[in-house]
């Protein structure tokens, strides 16, 4: 009995020890969240916002402002592997050419712009100072407070120059959170010159597939898993996914989305095409080349791997059209880009030092840097109007842009459950069985919304 | 006649019956044996680095293995195996402490004790994750430091885990300690000179596991390390091989860090084999 009794005892000791733990746990991790927004929206945006026009009008009167931002900085910031190197370069070039006697001393670590997010939520305070990322996870930063508004100096100088779908994706409620940095991350077709022969028939996905099937070769395109690639079929036969967020950048408002509707059946058609083919493979990595593929759905960072394997059989091209009941339908796609962060600092002085070095990485001449280094398309206009600026790859993408959405920021869950359509529609044997997978998703959908 | 005709029928089935055995024991082994084969002959291919759909290498060389010796690799590498070899050493020690206690002392909070750590036990590790990591980043112990950090919060936890060690200890007579007790030995050299030459194969066990532990981590490591190359294990450090841009220039590589990270494994298996298997079915004896 008196074990017992202390054997609870225990029990609910321990129960409320773990819930104490949870909780100064989320408590922990949400303290440098609210600390850096507070710092960014509240007491912070007049001071942030504040020096930041300080800075942009720095370049009307750079003499005494100038002064004030001169001094060293200790910092630390996180780029993808392929773009170490130069970035220490180019860190390098801005202290020496800075007007304002800025010199930044930065520890550049390889940190994956799809990882951004999901390092710097962990802790914000100990994350990079200048980090590159996806503009998907723009909302998430948003919330971690590990980026601050723009203020309006910079936000001028960054929508001026840079394309309006890369502005777009680094702004949420009307203000921008973010440096554009490429504007390349969207996918398009590459393919084996020597097995596609008759260019007439990129064109068309069912004259690919019959090619595809004649030379026994695979058609990759990541469908079954990823319904970023999904999404290109349904956007392909005129559907919509909008999403709208309430002030703070991260409330779902409303959601427009039509893939439940008779443009949603169409898309499921075409998918079936594809999908039911014994060239379908499931896969969007250019090494498929080398695994007997004729045709691989990428984007631009495979270019480089893609010429590797099969050298000048290498071609891109724009999606094909899928023809349902007579009417041919261009296949759509995502477009995006990567953009660069800069976290709200506790020093306003900082904050305007790594506004100016953030406003160098992504102008025009770091973006041509990246570009011959890396093959990353810039955001930028004039680079993008530079002719040296041009891959088969680039081209491909930017013909593709035409039919390509620009990514909103949408939440983690329904890129879960729109992929299963994929697996859905695999199975369905006809019409109702399409319907099905579409009612299926639209239950998740509203799910979603509450 | 017809009874050595069934007579030689008996043996005839039997023999079938062991060639059908051997058969599925060949197949299972092959199925096992071949994604090692495989990550192994990869790590050897040289003409290209991305994946193919061939197994055997058109060209061999050891350029994998040369250009992970340049990589980051070097760093991760030895971070991995300073944090696993500090874990095994103090691991052991303070578990076979503790089992050595709990197992030949009577005190008073013992049971309790006992009732205690396996109700803690319950609780699954990744929930302690967050504090764990606001607890090392206040002491300074995240990102370049992660090394020490990751040996403390694998140390510190270690007590927990006697349950195997005192099972065994409980199986060797006690009369033997008293034995020991009598002619004068301390309560230490009762342990080290009693105990622990006839709980070989449990030392042993104890040694492997709290190695290995360390050497596979992933997600704590990668939690702690955050983004700093400087304090990655091999795990982590591996993993940022694998993003979408970065694979096709480092798969072959990677095979050849899967085999670096095999490698010393594997020799200590092979070696310790035969405690191990002793050990783990050592401490089922007697609860």
């Amino acid at each position: 009995m008196k074990v017992r009794k202390f054997t609870a005892l225990l029990l609910v000791l321990v129960m409320v020890l773990a819930l104490c733990a949870c909780g100064s746990g989320t408590e922990q991790s949400s303290e440098p969240s609210t600390q850096p927004t507070q710092q960014g929206s509240s007491s912070g945006t007049e001071q942030s916002g504040g020096d930041n026009e300080q800075s942009g009008g720095d370049s009307e009167q750079q003499g005494d402002t100038g002064s004030e931002l001169a001094g060293t900085y200790d910092i630390t910031v996180w780029v993808p592997e392929a773009a170490v190197e130069l970035t220490k370069t180019q860190i390098g070039n801005f202290n020496s050419s800075n007007e304002y006697g800025i010199t930044i001393n930065a520890t550049v670590e390889p940190v994956s712009e799809a990882d951004a997010a999901n390092n710097m939520i962990t802790d914000v305070a100990a994350g990079g100072d200048i980090f590159f990322f996806a503009q998907d996870q723009l909302s998430r930063m948003i919330q971690a407070g590990a980026v601050g508004k723009l203020g309006q100096g910079a936000a001028q100088t960054v929508s001026a120059n840079n394309d309006a779908g890369t502005v777009m994706a680094a702004t949420a409620g009307g203000d921008i959170y973010a440096y554009p940095l490429t504007s390349d991350n969207g996918y398009f077709m590459y393919y084996d010159k020597s097995v596609i022969t008759d260019e007439s028939h990129l064109g068309s996905m069912e004259a690919l597939i019959a090619d595809c099937e004649a030379a026994g070769k695979l058609f990759s395109f990541q469908l079954d898993d990823n319904a970023w690639y999904l999404a290109s079929f349904f956007f392909g036969a005129g559907c919509h996914n909008e999403w709208t967020y309430a002030e703070d950048g991260t409330t779902i408002e409303k959601i427009d989305d039509d893939f439940n509707s008779p443009n949603g059946i169409i898309a499921c058609k075409g998918l079936k095409k594809l999908l039911s083919s014994p060239a379908y493979n499931n896969s969007s990595d250019v090494s498929a080349f080398a695994n007997g593929s004729a045709i691989v759905v990428s984007g631009t960072w495979g270019y480089k791997d893609a010429l590797d394997i099969l050298g000048d059989n290498l071609g891109a091209a724009e999606l094909p059209s899928f023809e349902v009941d007579g009417q041919s339908y261009h296949l759509g796609s995502y477009s995006g880009c990567k953009l660069l962060g800069v976290k709200p600092q506790e020093d306003a002085k900082t904050g305007a030092a790594l506004n100016q070095l953030a406003l160098y990485l992504t102008g025009k001449d770091c973006q041509m840097e990246r570009f011959q280094e890396t093959t990353w398309g810039p955001s930028n206009l004039e680079a993008q109007a530079d002719p040296s600026v041009s891959t088969p790859a680039l081209v491909a993408y930017a013909a593709q842009s035409a039919y390509a959405v620009p990514q909103p920021v949408i939440p983690g869950g329904w890129w879960e459950f729109a992929q299963v359509i994929a697996i859905d529609v695999k199975n369905a044997a006809d019409e109702t069985g399409y319907q099905a997978a579409l009612d299926k998703y639209q239950q998740s959908l509203d799910a979603l919304m509450g | 006649m017809k009874n050595e005709k069934r007579h030689m029928g008996l043996k005839a089935t039997n023999r079938l019956s062991n060639t059908a055995i051997y058969i599925l024991l060949v197949v299972i082994s092959v199925v096992w044996l071949l994604p090692f084969v495989f990550i192994l002959l990869q790590s050897f291919r040289v003409e290209s680095t991305w994946q193919v759909g061939y197994v055997i290498p058109q060209q061999w060389g050891f350029d994998n293995y040369i250009r992970l010796w340049n990589s980051d690799f070097k760093r991760w590498y030895l971070n991995t195996l300073i944090i696993a070899l500090f874990s095994a050493v103090l691991v052991t020690v303070i578990q076979l402490c503790m089992s050595y206690t709990l197992s030949r002392f009577r005190f008073k909070m013992r049971g309790p004790l006992m009732r205690f750590m396996l109700i803690l036990g319950m609780f699954p590790g990744m929930l302690t994750m967050i504090i764990l990591y606001r607890v090392l980043a206040d002491l300074g112990l995240t990102q370049a430091n992660a090394v020490p950090g990751l040996i403390l919060v694998g140390v510190a936890s270690s007590g927990m885990g006697y349950y195997v060690s005192k099972g065994f200890f409980d199986t060797i007579p006690k009369s033997l300690d008293e034995a020991a007790r009598v002619d004068g030995a301390t309560r230490f050299q009762v342990l080290y000179k009693i105990i622990l030459p006839l709980a070989k194969p449990i030392v042993i066990y104890t040694i492997l596991t709290a190695f290995m532990g360390p050497w596979g981590d992933f997600v704590f490591a990668r939690y702690v390390a955050m983004g700093t190359s400087a304090g990655y294990n091999v795990a982590v450090g591996m993993y940022s091989w694998l993003t979408n841009d970065q694979i096709n220039s480092w798969y072959t590589t990677f095979c050849a860090g899967g085999v670096m990270v095999a490698l010393p494994v594997t020799i200590l298996f092979l070696c310790l084999q035969k405690y191990y298997v002793e050990g783990v079915t050592g401490g089922a004896v007697k609860g």
